[in-house]
Parts: C-alpha cells; sequence; structure tokens
C-alpha cells in the first residue's frame, strides 16, 4: 500500500453550503411546481373542504334552528370546520411528499446537502403554507356562493386565515415527524386518523353548548377546540362569535405550543434518519 | 471555518462498524472496515449485494451514523464535521434518486442553490455539466421521460455542481446497457485524470478491474481483500482448470482434478481446479480424465481473475459478477 | 378469439360452474376477512361518526321536524352507521380484483378453463357476506347503547341482508371500475363518489329538516329511501313498505351495476 500524501488535508471545501433562505425557497418551488404538474395529487385537499362546507352546512342545515344557536346559517358554522380540515390536509400533503422522496431516495440526496437541516423543514413549510392560502380562498369564495357571510368584516376573515395557517404549521410538523420515522405509506395513514380524530372530537360538528355526553369533556381539552373558535369568530353573532381577545388568545396559544412541539418532532425525526 | 488539519487520505476509514436492529434482530452489516483511499486514485470497492458496500457508503456520505469506529472523508470527521463533508464530497447514489417531475436544468439549479453556488454562476455552471455528460438537448424535458442511461448521466452531473475533490460512485452502471457503461467509464476516468479522487462500488468485477487502481473485497460485513488488483490476481497464482461433466461423474472427476491443485469453488454443474503446473499440464489432465472414462463435456483454462480472488478468499463466487444486460 | 377449433375442450356442466363460483367466493370472503387493516376502520369510523353524532346534535332531538318522535339520536343514527360502513366496506372487493388483474392472478384465472361470470360472482358474494357480517356488527355493537329494532328480530334480519344486498350493489360499481381500469388506484380514487352521494341523502339527518337545492338532491337520491327504509325498521317497527325500501332498493342498484360489470367483463375479454 502506497503511503505518499502530497497535499495537506483538509482542503477548504469547494461548496459554500447552502444557505437556509435560498434554500427553503427552493424546495418550496420544487413543491409548487410539482402540484402544477400533477394537479391530481393536490385536488383533493382542496376538494374535500370544499365538499365538506357543502354536505354539512346542507345536511345539518336544521341544526341553526335549536334555540341559542351562534348563527342562523348553517355555512357560516361550517365553514371554519373547512378551513381548518383545508389547512391540516394541505400540511399532511407535505408530509405524504416526504414518504415518497424517501421512498424514492430524494430525501437522501437533500439529506447529502450541504445545507442547514432547517431548510429542509422550513421549504415543506412554505409550501404548505402556500397550498392554505389556496385552499382557504377557494374555500370562502365557494362558501360566499352557498351563503357564508362574515359578521365581522375584514378582522374575522383574517382569524380565519390565521387559524388555517397555523392547522398548517401544526399538521406540516406532524406529518414530516411521522414520515422520518415510518418512511413508508404506514404513516400516511397514521397522519390522517390522528388529525381527523383531533379536529372531529372538538367543536367541529356542534357548539359546546349543545354537546351532551363524552364528546363534551373531550372537546373542552381538545386544543382543536381552541382553533376552531380563533377561526369561527368572524362569522358567529355574539356572544358565541365576535372578533374578541377571548375568542382568539386561546387559539393562537394552542398554536404556538402545538407547532413548536410538532416542528421540533419533525427536526428529530430527520435526525432519526441518520440512525 | 475552524478546521483542524490532519495529515492524510482522502478517506481514511477506522476500525468501522455499523448495527441495525437490536436484540435478537441485530444485524451487523459493517463489521470492523479498515481502509485508505489515497490522493487521486479511483478505488474499487467490490462485494456481493448485503456484503454492506451501500452501508460503508452511507456513513462515509454522512446519510447514516457509524456505531462505532472512525472514518475521516476529505479530512473531515463524518460525524463531528459532517457538514464540511458534505460541502467537500459529491455522491451518485445507486437508485439514483432523481425527482420524475422535474427537467434537467431545474435539478442542477436546486442542486446549485443547496450547495450554495452563487447565482450568478449557477447557469454557467449547470450549462457546463450538461454539456459535459451529453444532456444539453434534453435538459428542459422532465426527467420521467430519460433513458436509464439519461438519468445516470444527470445523477453524475449533480454530483459534479461544486466541483467536489472526492465523489463516490455507488454502483453507478448496474442495469445500463453496454454502451452506456462504456460511456460511464469513460466520464469517471475523465474525472480522475482531472485530479478527483474516486471511490466506487460495485458488484461487477470487470468494472472494477477496468477502472480502479485499487479494490477492496468485502464480504459479510468484513474486508477480505485489499490493494492493486494485479497483483492480487497474482497471489491466487495457478490459472483456474473449469471442466464440465455429467451429474452422476462429478465425484469421479473432483477425485481426477484434485491430483493438479487445489480444488476451487465454481458454479453447480461444472468442477474447478488451480492448475499448478498452469497451460502446459492441461494435456496430462485431459488423458487422467479418459483414463477414468469420464465424459468431457467442457473444458476451459482462465486466468485469475478478481473473482477468482474473491473465490480464494471467501470460498464462493461472486453472483452476478459479470453485467447482466439491461432490460 | 380463436377461428379453428383443433379439439373439442370439454364441457363444463352447471355442477362445476357452481362449484368453482363456491370456491371463488369462499376465496374472496377470506380474503377480506384476513386482512384486519382493511376492515377495521370500515368497522370503527362508522361507530365513531355515531357516537360523534349522539353527542352533537343530542339536543337537536324532539326538537327539529324528522327528529320529535326519535327517542336518542344513536337510535336514528343506526341506518345511517349500517350504510356508511357497508359502503365503506364495499371498495375492498373491487380493490382485490383490480390487484388480481395487475399482478396477473385474473389472466391466470382466465387462462384456466373456469367460468367467467363465476370469477365475478365469486367477487360479489364474498362482498355480501362481509357487508352482512358489518350489519349485524353495528346492530351489536350499539345495542349496549340502547339501541333496539322495534321490528323486532325479523326487522333485524331484513337489516342484516339489505346490508349484504348493499354491499353487492355498491359492489357492482366497485368491480366494473375495477374491470375497466384494471388500476386499485382507481378504484380506491371512486370511493369518494359513492361516499358524495351518501352524504347527499338522508342518511345522516332527517329529509323534513331540509331545504332548498340540498333538499331536492336528497329527494332524488335513492340512497334517502334506502336508509329511510332501514330506519323505519328500527325506530318503528316492521312494515312492508320500510322492508321493499331496505330490500329492492339496493336490489334495483345493483341490477344496474352488475349488469354494468358483465359488460366490462366481456370487453375485457374480447381484449385478451
Amino acid at each position: 500500500m502506497s503511503t505518499t500524501n502530497q497535499k495537506m488535508l483538509p482542503l477548504e471545501p469547494p461548496s459554500a453550503g447552502g444557505s437556509l433562505f435560498a434554500s427553503s425557497n427552493m424546495l418550496t418551488l420544487r413543491a409548487m411546481r410539482a402540484i402544477q404538474r400533477v394537479p391530481a395529487t393536490f385536488l383533493p385537499t382542496l376538494a374535500m373542504p370544499i365538499f365538506q362546507a357543502v354536505a354539512f352546512a346542507g345536511t345539518y342545515f336544521a341544526i341553526t334552528k335549536i334555540p341559542g344557536f351562534p348563527t342562523d346559517r348553517s355555512i357560516n358554522w361550517f365553514l371554519s370546520l373547512s378551513g381548518c380540515m383545508g389547512g391540516a390536509f394541505s400540511g399532511l400533503g407535505l408530509g405524504f411528499s416526504a414518504i415518497r422522496d424517501i421512498e424514492s431516495g430524494f430525501m437522501d440526496r437533500l439529506r447529502m446537502a450541504p445545507t442547514p437541516r432547517v431548510a429542509l423543514l422550513l421549504g415543506p413549510l412554505l409550501s404548505s403554507l402556500v397550498r392554505t392560502f389556496v385552499v382557504l380562498t377557494t374555500v370562502l369564495g365557494v362558501g360566499y356562493i352557498f351563503g357564508a357571510r362574515p359578521t365581522q368584516g375584514v378582522l374575522g376573515i383574517l382569524m380565519f386565515y390565521l387559524a388555517g395557517f397555523g392547522l398548517a404549521i401544526v399538521a406540516t410538523g406532524w406529518g414530516l415527524g411521522l414520515a422520518y420515522r415510518f418512511r413508508d405509506m404506514r404513516g400516511a395513514a397514521l397522519m390522517q386518523l390522528t388529525l381527523f380524530l383531533v379536529l372531529f372530537t372538538s367543536s367541529a360538528q356542534a357548539p359546546m353548548s349543545m354537546m351532551q355526553g363524552w364528546l363534551l369533556h373531550v372537546a373542552r381539552v381538545n386544543p382543536a377546540t381552541n382553533i376552531l373558535r380563533l377561526s369561527r369568530q368572524g362569522f358567529l353573532n355574539p356572544p358565541v362569535g365576535g372578533v374578541s381577545w377571548e375568542n382568539t388568545w386561546g387559539g393562537l396559544l394552542a398554536i404556538v405550543v402545538l407547532g413548536t412541539l410538532t416542528m421540533w418532532f419533525a427536526y428529530t425525526g430527520l435526525r432519526k434518519l441518520e440512525q | 471555518m475552524t478546521s483542524t488539519p490532519i495529515q492524510g487520505a482522502p478517506i481514511v476509514v477506522q476500525s468501522l462498524v455499523r448495527h441495525f436492529g437490536s436484540g435478537d434482530n441485530l444485524v451487523t452489516a459493517v463489521d470492523g472496515v479498515d481502509l485508505v483511499v489515497e490522493q487521486g486514485e479511483i478505488f474499487g470497492f467490490l462485494g456481493p449485494n448485503g456484503a454492506g458496500k451501500s452501508t460503508i457508503v452511507r456513513m462515509l456520505t454522512t446519510l447514516l451514523k457509524p456505531t462505532a469506529g472512525h472514518a475521516l472523508v476529505a479530512g473531515y470527521d463524518i460525524v463531528k464535521q459532517a457538514d464540511l463533508v458534505r460541502r467537500s464530497i459529491g455522491v451518485a447514489l445507486q437508485d439514483s434518486a432523481i425527482d420524475p417531475l422535474m427537467t434537467g436544468t431545474e435539478l442542477l439549479e436546486l442542486q446549485a442553490v443547496l450547495y450554495g453556488i452563487p447565482r450568478a454562476k449557477m447557469h454557467e455552471r449547470a450549462n457546463t455539466l450538461l454539456e459535459r455528460v451529453g444532456l444539453t438537448v434534453a435538459a428542459d424535458r422532465r426527467v420521467i421521460t430519460y433513458s436509464g442511461g439519461m438519468r445516470r448521466r444527470l445523477d453524475l452531473a449533480l454530483s459534479l455542481i461544486h466541483e467536489p475533490t472526492v465523489l463516490f460512485l455507488d454502483e453507478p452502471t448496474t442495469g445500463l446497457d453496454p454502451m452506456s457503461r462504456l460511456a460511464l467509464w469513460e466520464e469517471v476516468r475523465r474525472l480522475n485524470r482531472e485530479g478527483t479522487t474516486v471511490f466506487l462500488t460495485t458488484q461487477y468485477l470487470e468494472e472494477a478491474d477496468q477502472l480502479a487502481d485499487r479494490v477492496a473485497i468485502i464480504d459479510h460485513g468484513r474486508i477480505v481483500r485489499q490493494g492493486v488488483p494485479k497483483e492480487l490476481k497474482a497471489k491466487v497464482g495457478a490459472p483456474t482448470l473449469v471442466i464440465n461433466v455429467s451429474v452422476h461423474q462429478t465425484d469421479l472427476a473432483k477425485s481426477v482434478l484434485a491430483r493438479f491443485g487445489d480444488m476451487r469453488p465454481t458454479d453447480e454443474g461444472s468442477v474447478a481446479v488451480g492448475l499448478v503446473a498452469g497451460a502446459t499440464g492441461v494435456a496430462e489432465v485431459v488423458r487422467a480424465l479418459d483414463e477414468a472414462r469420464i465424459d468431457l463435456h467442457h473444458l476451459e483454462l482462465n486466468e485469475p481473475s478478481l473473482d477468482d480472488v474473491f473465490a480464494e478468499a471467501t470460498g464462493h463466487r461472486l453472483e452476478g459478477a459479470t453485467p447482466t444486460e439491461a432490460k | 378469439m380463436t377461428t379453428a377449433v383443433l379439439s373439442t375442450p370439454p364441457r363444463h356442466t352447471t355442477r362445476d360452474s357452481l362449484r368453482q363460483t363456491f370456491a371463488l367466493s369462499k376465496r374472496s370472503t377470506l380474503e377480506i376477512l384476513r386482512q384486519p387493516a382493511l376492515i377495521a376502520p370500515s368497522l370503527i369510523f362508522p361507530l365513531f361518526f355515531a357516537a360523534l353524532g349522539a353527542s352533537s346534535f343530542g339536543r337537536a332531538v324532539g326538537k327539529l321536524d324528522g327528529l320529535k318522535d326519535v327517542s336518542s339520536f344513536l337510535e336514528f343514527s343506526l341506518a345511517s352507521t349500517l350504510a356508511q360502513g357497508v359502503l365503506f366496506g364495499s371498495t375492498t372487493g373491487g380493490t382485490a380484483l383490480a390487484t388480481d388483474i395487475e399482478n396477473g392472478f385474473m389472466d391466470r384465472l382466465l387462462a384456466s378453463p373456469s367460468t367467467r361470470v363465476g370469477i365475478l360472482v365469486g367477487r360479489l358474494a364474498g362482498g355480501s357476506v362481509f357487508g352482512a357480517l358489518q350489519s349485524l356488527f353495528f346492530i351489536l355493537a350499539l345495542y349496549p347503547f340502547g339501541v333496539r329494532i322495534q321490528g323486532g328480530i325479523i326487522g333485524a334480519l331484513i337489516m342484516v341482508l339489505s346490508g349484504a344486498l348493499i354491499a353487492m350493489s355498491i359492489g357492482g360499481f366497485m368491480t366494473a371500475m375495477a374491470l375497466k381500469t384494471g388500476s386499485s388506484e382507481a378504484v380506491q380514487g371512486a370511493f369518494p363518489l359513492v361516499f358524495i352521494s351518501l352524504f347527499f341523502s338522508s342518511a345522516f339527518f332527517p329529509r323534513e329538516s331540509m331545504t332548498g337545492a340540498y333538499k331536492a338532491i336528497a329527494n332524488y337520491n335513492p340512497l334517502s329511501y334506502l336508509v329511510e327504509g332501514l330506519r323505519v325498521l328500527t325506530l318503528q317497527g316492521l312494515t312492508s313498505q320500510a322492508t321493499a325500501q331496505a330490500l329492492l332498493i339496493p336490489i334495483a342498484i345493483g341490477v344496474g351495476s352488475i349488469a354494468l360489470s358483465l359488460r366490462q367483463l366481456s370487453k375485457r375479454l374480447a381484449q385478451q
């Protein structure tokens, strides 16, 4: 075996490494292109909340007639559930993409790149927010056609967006974290199931004042109830509705806490890929 | 950048170990590997599927953490200085992982940004690389329309975006047709001439023989031979005489051949011996077989190959040692 | 298609065909039951929604039109739970058939001298057995929560039979889809359509409480009358009209869907 060493190692690496901002942007662009090229992957995320808003508002039309119901338009009530659902599934969509990237090996390419690990999370997060914006705006538009009317003006609509974006962040973290841990489609099933259960065991279908039995206990401690309250304040009549700090802080807190936890879950999951 | 200068080779591996699973399901994929790859060489890493080749490459390219042991790549520790390793190396992995929905240009641009190539230099660099691997015309087509050979070439171009000093190629020609294989070999030689150190894993003996300055043979997670191919073959010594006989005469044939040298492993239905006397001894073997009334179907005398080196070291032949035709 | 017959193939007797069909039915029934990951959601989700509805809309009972004579929302939900679960489960047969086509098992069946229609009937029979078992499961699962069937044992049996027929009729659409596309993904993709049609009916809330276009759609949706038939059997008792709704509607849908899948089968055979 030869023992000649012509150069002193290490040399200055030839690559400076990718920057957080540029890398995240590029990964977001990639996700956007994927939607543009295969719209079928995004279509369910867009269609489901719209269907849900229309179907629930139509089927449960009469619940607004129960005394004390906070709005006389059933679409006003169910619109927020759809918005939150849309945000959540937009986020999970990035979890699905991560699983596809792991299965195809593309994730290896990204992980081998000298770019901050956070960029590998921030890229998907930004694209989930863009998706959510598209979903929320479409849901609002279709909702308007079916009779939804904001009761609190622009501020109320902003709250609707805020809650949707919040759930998108939470769902992106949760989806990526599970994708990195399961690395196959079992993870996708678990993502959908858990988010679905959390969203529906809240005030998703009926206001707390109408609930009875087990659901009342679960919904009371379910953070999704807070996020739905945040989302609904611009579409319900006071005292339940109406933009107020009281209706806002619980949802904001839930988003910050859950968002931090799930994004941390995603980060540790990304690290686990090396184990 | 704080970097402790370590005098040494581009790749230094010491007692590297990697386990998968735990308890009863514990699998030792890499079992104490030592390696040194010198500056400017093409190092061939040879072994059957599942021998631990890919696991070692995944550790050296920072995708996987070792269970024990150390490794320096481009002078940097693969665990403690993973980011510096990433900035120094180029990698083209086995299942050339390329997003089929993107175009060649888009992938190169993504790669350029991830490697921090300034925007001003990005396009020029991408165009040079596309031209180099002969993909200029296909650059704006989606990768899904590329052939296997085109994908490998794009993968190679991607791995070169930052002009790395150390290049890892994990089974770069598996599944390629002979023409594409030759073209890729030529490109690897050219890169090497330009000063890139190449770490190449392969299950094809011919590929290692053709390209590598030195090879290491791995089996069951351990390096069983390491050195210059020519020297390794010379150590095996005698050429291999392989004969084919009817199944019921196999044992008889073995007993006859054993008189002429050590028996060597071979495929089922054949008998092989290291013919000590070399080519001049063939006539005598044929006579002895004839006297024993053995019906000889086929006879061949092979100069020692890397497959013989492998067989001598491990006691079995390398499966799929010769490239299979692509579909 | 062959143009010259070299030797006369052995003639099928009806008995052979029946035996083959039975064997294929058994295969597809076992195939469904052996996949807990596939069948569990179709049992658990409908129960979850029943529990959710009972807690959410319990206060509507006795107040809203169509719920005034109802004693509990859970009892009202049995019919929709059953229909929803069976619809949910009915994709499995179609998906399995598409998988058979994808992995070549279908070609092997077709290459063997087995009965062509038996392949189809086998699939649908497997789905029906599962549909009946699901229905029974939902009736028993809600029993401890006070859900009683006013139609008695006979009413319950009619509901189980209805479940089997719903599975067969929707399974017919799914097998037609499988035979047309040969892709399990396409079959699963068709599932939301089935679900949407259930939502645009009176399955989850009484038709009397709806208004406008939504009510009009529910009025035209045969699934409304099917679920309402099951609901009368649960809430009011055994009536000939409810029995007819629970049984004849899936039979009518089934005739259409099975005809459709037979057509797709012969199309696929013609391509061989």
